[in-house]
Order: structure tokens, then sequence, then C-alpha cells
């Protein structure tokens, strides 16, 4: 994968951003960190986001608002957006896809299983 | 392991521990809105709050090794999902199964995913339970509502599916897919990935140029791909597009059709003169091949919608929900430019390890010493630039020290949790209907001091439950309301922050603890006692009240250890109680534990401390009043107030100075002097235990380091006045 690609990662699960953002960083792709929807935003000011991972059910703003704010933005509403999932929930994939979601990846996986998915849209 | 492996276990390792810290509050939040739920069953934020916090401990769970928990949730959550959407009513089985699931997942938590076969057999009967209840709820739930949703593929690989099948693959994507980030080239790629391919881009929906919309797809693809892999797998490609594209997967042969020149050559035929492929052309070519026979109908996964087409056995992916909403952030796109507030947006909280506000508080103690020092040394020295410096250092630190104490303060809500458990569970047990009323949650204690409370609260709250609050029957008999009521209550007064536990039971038979301490040889017969000094005889050490020791209150602490552990937090247990009509205990307690406003004084040559927040007045004297006081007592104002000699009890004998000095204390309702030679001034002083050798001593409640680097004990004035008075109390009956 490119190295220069940069990824954001929303979660309000301390450890599932960090967990994430390591088995990204192993692969030397850049990784910012978003506590929660609303946290998140602030790394939209400009900074290249090639892809943005959130998690759906956070405080403050959701992952579907999270979504749909980016989806509003000039600069980035093309950029592929993966929502953090578990199995049970087809209603949540179905309502991010609608919000903007390009696909999503469901809990738990490992970090075989997460570059594999973020294949499907960033190269 | 290489290196890399091995320090990505060590991080998972890391976060795993974070994971577990970060459970135990997840855990502790569901049991919270179980709770409320119990009260308010219609508290939609809190399902949703649970919902979240099961989601989140189920998916997390996996991540991190607890399978187990990740399981376990798995059924709840479905539960849960069900009673968001209205389709399970909350009810009393359904918390009680819920609070059971949750100290099963503290349980699961602290053992991992290694189970004895003992816990092995204990997690198997829990998970069946949920889960059997899960499936009859679920069931008449789904017969009321059928469900919508159908369930998701397994990725379970075809198995019929050894060798090398090709299919044909057709892919049009929606004109708005680039609108959610998708790229259709990648899906592409993903393909040739999976075999070999070969692919017939069609652009003939291309428009015009300058009729071209660049933020539409218009290109669509035939793909034929020989792979090993199951048709599932080759689904799995198109997975996150799926709704919104029309795509059409279709096994023509068991066999690597693109082996065969006759077949390659058709292919590029068909590349060349960009038609389409025609499915009774290709069906020709492939009868005249020598490959196997195709088989009727291909499988599909099971979350496609399945169309059958007329002339063919072919499958059709159809969007089932149109991308309306694709349509609307296209129109707004451009339009919206970065919330101003999106930058600006600040971190309102952050989590710090208890270990680092410990440090953080003890730097504070070192400071507020040092400072002690500084200003003496300037006092003596006697230099004005000095003294100003010294004044604004102990002002900086005097706020130095108010922030970091309020770092450490929690609201008691944080262990309210576990009291409503019990009350639920034990009033349960006891076949009692008890309301538990919480009032000033939001009241804030030092950590420390939580810490230390919530057992001998927790002793209060059972004994109310077991020996206060009656029986139903026995509550209506003598017309109160069937439901018992316990109140909580915290609220600060003063300096200290007052803890309440009151009932509406049947009060404390003041006869039979008179009875009951005459029996145990607590006091005689002849004793004459004040209602409060009766009710403080629970407080006396081997004290039980209990006519027969219940599973409940008897574990062997009495209301006797509840005063010891009260005691050396500096707190204080006020007990009040009317016969049929209830009791109330209250927990008296200061603010804070480290480091506290002190007023140094002397007795004979010695320094002691007392806490400002305990004295009431300061009045000066001369010794000879005291020489020539009756009974103890001096007038002061005009009011008789009793006093306690400290120089006397301390047996100082040094020369005695003409004036000395009066502290008048608050002491249960009364005012009580105490007598010293001289107040020096007040300090901020760091508290400091005095070590395992003098714990048991009774009115020193720590020592400090003074400015000069001497030592000086740090009285409680609580313990000094009821240890002195009975002291004096038995020496006058002696005489």
């Amino acid at each position: 994968m490119d190295k220069t690609k940069t990824i954001l990662v929303v979660d309000d699960s301390e450890p599932i951003r960090q967990a994430v953002s390591y088995m990204l960083r192993s692969k030397g792709i850049n990784v910012l960190q978003g506590e929660d929807g609303n946290d998140a935003l602030r790394h939209f000011n400009g900074t290249p986001i090639h892809l943005l991972i959130t998690d759906l059910h956070m405080p403050n703003m959701d992952g579907i608002g999270l979504i749909k704010e980016v989806r509003k933005m000039e600069d980035y509403s093309r950029i592929p957006i993966l929502v953090l999932t578990t199995e049970s929930q087809v209603s949540m994939k179905m309502e991010a896809r609608q919000a903007g979601a390009t696909g999503w990846i469901v809990k738990p996986f490992e970090s075989e299983k997460l570059i594999a998915i973020i294949r499907k849209v960033l190269r | 392991m290489n290196e890399s492996d091995a320090q990505f276990a060590l991080e998972m390792q890391e976060l795993r521990e974070k994971f577990a810290i970060e459970a135990i509050e997840k855990i502790a939040d569901l049991e919270t809105a179980i709770l409320v739920l119990e009260n308010n069953p219609n508290d939609k934020e809190k399902i949703n709050s649970l919902f979240g916090a099961m989601h989140s401990l189920k998916g997390s769970g996996g991540m991190f090794g607890y399978n187990k928990i990740s399981e376990f949730t798995h059924d709840l959550e479905t539960i849960y999902d069900y009673v968001r959407k209205d389709r399970i009513k909350i009810n009393t089985e359904l918390l009680d199964i819920s609070l059971e699931a949750i100290d099963h997942l503290k349980f699961l938590l602290r053992m991992g995913d290694t189970l004895d076969t003992q816990s092995e057999t204990k997690h198997q009967s829990k998970t069946a339970k949920v889960k059997e209840w899960a499936g009859k709820k679920l069931a008449d739930a789904q017969i009321e509502h059928p469900i919508a949703e159908p369930v998701h593929k397994s990725e379970e690989p075809n198995t019929n599916q050894l060798s090398t099948s090709t299919y044909f693959i057709s892919f049009k994507p929606h004109e708005n897919i680039f609108d959610n980030g998708t790229k259709a080239l990648y899906l592409i790629d993903e393909l040739f990935a999976l075999g070999e391919a070969f692919a017939i881009p069609h652009f003939e929906n291309i428009p015009a140029l300058e009729k071209i919309n660049p933020q539409l797809c218009y290109t669509w693809w035939e793909i034929f791909l020989a792979t090993d892999e199951s048709q599932g797998t080759i689904a799995d490609v198109f997975i996150f597009v799926e709704d919104e594209s029309k795509i059409y997967i279709h096994k023509i042969a068991d066999d690597n059709l693109l082996e065969y020149d006759a077949f390659a050559h058709y292919l590029k035929q068909l590349r060349e003169a960009n038609e389409l492929a025609d499915l009774k052309d290709l069906k020709k070519i492939i009868d005249a091949l020598p490959v196997k026979e195709i088989p009727a109908i291909p499988e599909i996964a099971a979350t496609v919608k399945i169309e059958h087409d007329l002339t063919e056995d072919e499958i059709i992916i159809t969007p089932t929900t149109e991308p309306t909403v694709s349509g609307n952030i296209q129109a707004e796109a451009g339009k919206m430019k970065l919330p101003a507030t999106a930058a600006e947006t600040t971190i309102a909280s952050i989590r710090v390890s208890s270990e680092k506000i410990d440090i953080l508080m003890n730097l504070v103690s070192e400071m507020v010493t040092i400072q002690a020092r500084l200003w003496m040394y300037a006092e003596k020295k006697n230099d004005l630039e000095l003294i100003a410096i010294s004044e604004n250092v102990q002002k900086l630190s005097k706020q130095l020290r108010d922030n970091a104490f309020s770092i450490s303060l929690i609201p008691i809500s944080s262990i309210l949790t576990r009291f409503q458990r019990l009350v639920r569970d034990l009033s349960a047990t006891l076949g009692k209907k008890v309301k538990f009323v919480i009032e000033g949650q939001g009241t804030e204690l030092d950590k420390t001091i939580i810490e230390r409370i919530t057992d001998p609260l927790l002793h209060i709250i059972r004994n109310s439950l077991d020996h206060g609050i009656e029986s139903p029957e026995l509550r209506k008999q003598i017309g109160k309301p069937e439901e018992g009521t316990i109140l909580f209550r915290a609220y600060y007064s003063g300096s200290n922050i007052h803890i309440e536990v009151k009932d509406d039971g049947a009060g404390i038979d003041k006869n039979r603890i008179l009875k009951k301490a005459i029996q145990n040889k607590l006091i005689n017969e002849d004793d004459k006692l004040s209602e409060a000094q009766i009710l403080n005889l629970i407080f006396a050490p081997g004290f039980s009240t209990a006519v027969q020791v219940s599973d409940v209150s008897g574990r062997g602490v009495g209301m006797d250890v509840v005063n010891k552990k009260i005691s050396e937090i500096r707190g204080e247990v006020v007990i009040r109680s009317e016969l049929g009509k209830g009791t109330s205990i209250t927990i008296i307690l200061p603010l804070t534990l480290s480091i506290i406003d002190g007023m140094q004084v002397m007795i004979g040559k010695t320094c002691y401390i007392i806490p400002t927040s305990a004295v009431h007045k300061i009045y000066s004297i001369k010794h000879i009043q005291i020489q020539k006081a009756f009974d103890n007592v001096i007038v002061i104002d005009g009011r008789q107030i009793p006093y306690i000699y400290l120089r006397e009890q301390f047996n100082d004998h040094q020369a005695i100075p003409e004036k000395q000095e009066v502290l008048v204390v608050k002491y249960e309702n009364r005012e009580v002097g105490l007598i010293i030679d001289k107040v020096i001034g007040e300090f901020q002083t760091v508290l400091k235990p005095l070590g395992q050798h003098y714990k048991n001593q009774e009115f020193v409640s720590g020592g400090t380091i003074l400015g000069d680097g001497s030592v000086a004990l740090v009285l409680d004035t609580n313990k000094i006045i009821s240890r002195f008075s009975k002291e004096n109390k038995s020496k006058e009956e002696n005489i």
C-alpha cells in the first residue's frame, strides 16, 4: 500500500482506536485519531485524509452524523469511508450506506483482514 | 516470531489491559442503566446507551481476545436491539436476566477466555439461560413483527468448489457510485486477483463530452473469471456496492474456459466490437467445448435478492433501496464548507490514571511544606522582599492545592450502582418492598474517601433492609405504605460532607439495646444514659442487636467496624432513631484527607496542629480563671462552657504562662473549650500518617512537618473530647 496515505480512525473506545491505528502504522500508513464524531471533525482542516474509518455508536456525534458531515465537505466529499460494525447490525450497515459510507469492517478483525478490506477502497 | 511481531504482540497486550479497564466501566454503565430502566422502563436514552455499551463490549471483546465476552454479549445485544425497536417490552424477568448476565460479564472479564471446568460449566449454563430466553422472546417478537432484515450470509466456503470454474460477471455500478467513495476499478482489480480474468468495459453510456458529469459513473463491465474461489467469495468483492449496483454472477462452466482458444477468440471479438455477451451464443460455444456440465442453478449468498430471468437461470442482484441520499449530498456538495466549529472543537475531559493524581497530590503536599519553610525563613530574616515573595508563593500554592484537590474529586454517583443493586437484590431475597431514593448524587468526594466509605455504606444499607424495613404485611398492619423507603442523601455542610442513609422502618428499640449492653457487660445496670448515648452503644465492639444472626447482616462485621473505618478517615457516624418511625445514620466526613488548614498551637514547649475547620472561636483567658473554675466549666461571654485542659491531659508540667487561650470547638451540637497555651498561626498542613506502630493511638489524626523541619502532631478534637470527657467522668465517680 502507498506509504503516503493518511487514514483517520474514529472510535470512542481507546483500545480499539489504538489497535486499529497500530495495525495501520505497522504498514507504514499515517494515522490520525478522533474519539468521537465531533472530535474527528477537527482533522478535516485541509490535511489530506485518504480514508476515514469510524465506529457507529459514539457520544457527541455518532458515525452516521460524522459521515453525513464529511460528505458535505467539498474537499472530502469523495473520500472512502469504512464503518466499524458487528455482524448483527445489518440495519446499521444499510443506514451507514445511505449516509454515504463506502463499506464496513466487521468486528472483530485481525490485521490481515483490515488491510484486505482497506484495499477494496484505497490503493 | 520476528521483532515486529513481538512488538505487535506487546502492543496488543497493553491495549488488552486498557480494554479491560474500559470494560469494567462499560459493565458498570450497563448496571446503572438497568437499574434506571427498572424504575423507568421507557427511558429511550438509557436503552440506547445500554445497547451501545453491549455493542461495544461485543465488538471490542473479540478484538482483544475476550471471545467469551463477545459471544456472551451477542444474545444480549440482540435482545436489547429488539427492546430498542419496541419489539420486546422491558419487564422484571428481562431485568433479572440482564443483571445476572452483567455479573457474569464481570466474572468473564476477570477470568478471561481460559476457564477451568467449573467456570466453564457456569459459563455454559449462563449462556444457555440467556440464549433460551432470547430464543423464546425473539420468536414471539418475530411472529408479531416479521423481521425484514435478512440473515447475513455465512462466509463458509462452498465445498463443491474445489476445482476451477468460469464465471460470467456483469457489473453495472449505479451512476452515483462515486458519491460514497467507491472506486469501481478497484473492484475489477479485486476480481482479477481472484484468478484469470478477461474484462470487457462498456462505454456506450458515456454521453457527449459537453454533457459529461464527471461525478457520475457511466462505465460498466462484463467480466469472465476463471477461479478456484467460491461464488460467495466473488459476491464478497461487491459486498459494499451490491445494494445500489446491478450485479450478475453466473457460473458458466466447471472448467477454465479462458484456456480454450475458441473461447478466448470469442471474447476478443466481443471486446473489439464492444458488443454485449450473448448468453445463447456463449452456450453454443461452451457446448462445442469438451467441458463439464454447468450446474442448473448457481448458488449465491442469502443476503442478495434473487430474481430469475425468464429465459435463463441467471441471477440478477438489484438494488433493494434507492440511493436517494447520494443525490442530496451531491446537490449540497460545494455549498458546505468545513464547519467553523470543527477546527475549534476541544476535548471536554481527559482520562488520567489515579496513580498520576496521587503523584500530583504528593507533589503539592511537598510544595506546601517547603512553602511553610520559606515563609519562616523570610520572617526570621525579616527581609521584606523575601516576605512578599513568600506570601505570593503561599497564595499560589493554596490555589494549586485547591485545584489539585478538585481533580481528585469524583461524584458519589460513581458508587451508587452497587447500593441500588444491593437494595434490589436483597429486598427480593427478604421478600420486602423497598424504594431506594437518591438525593445529591452529584456531591463530589475525594476518590480515596469514596473508596473507603463504600463498604461501611453497604453495611449500613444492608442493616436498614434487614432490620429496619418491615415486611409488607406488617407495614400494612401498622398503617404504613407497603413499600418501604430508604433515602440516600449526600450533601455539603461547612467543610464536611454528610452522607445520610435514612429508612422509614421499625427504628431502634432502645430498651433492647440497653438490655443487650448490660448482658454484654458494656454498661452497668444503674448507668444513666442519654438517648444518643444509648444509640451509640451499637458502635461498641462486639455489639450485635439482631436476635438471630441472619445471612444478610450477620457477616461478623458489626456497626463497630463501620465506626472504626469511618474514624480512620477522620469521619464520624451519627445515628438517630425513633421507634416505629425509622432510623437515620449519617456519616460526616472531611472534604479531603491529605492537606488541611491547621492551626498551630503551643502546649508547653510542644507544638500541635488543630484543624481550623473544627475551631469555632478563640478566646484569651487568664490562667487564674482555670484555677478558680469548678467542675471543668468556665464562663465565657456569659455562657458556661465545659472545657478540657490539654496541658493536664498531656501531662505537660512546663512553667504555666499567665495568659492562656481557649479554642471553642463544636462537639455533637455542644460547645467544648480546649485550653492551650498559645495560638501561633494558621498553616496549610500536610497530614502524614504516623505509621504502623502508632496506628492505635486515639486522639492524633497524623503528623505533619513544620516550616522549620520539626514534626508536630495533628490533634483530632472529636476524639480528644470523647476520650477525655469520659476519663474525667470516671475520675469524678471514683472520688
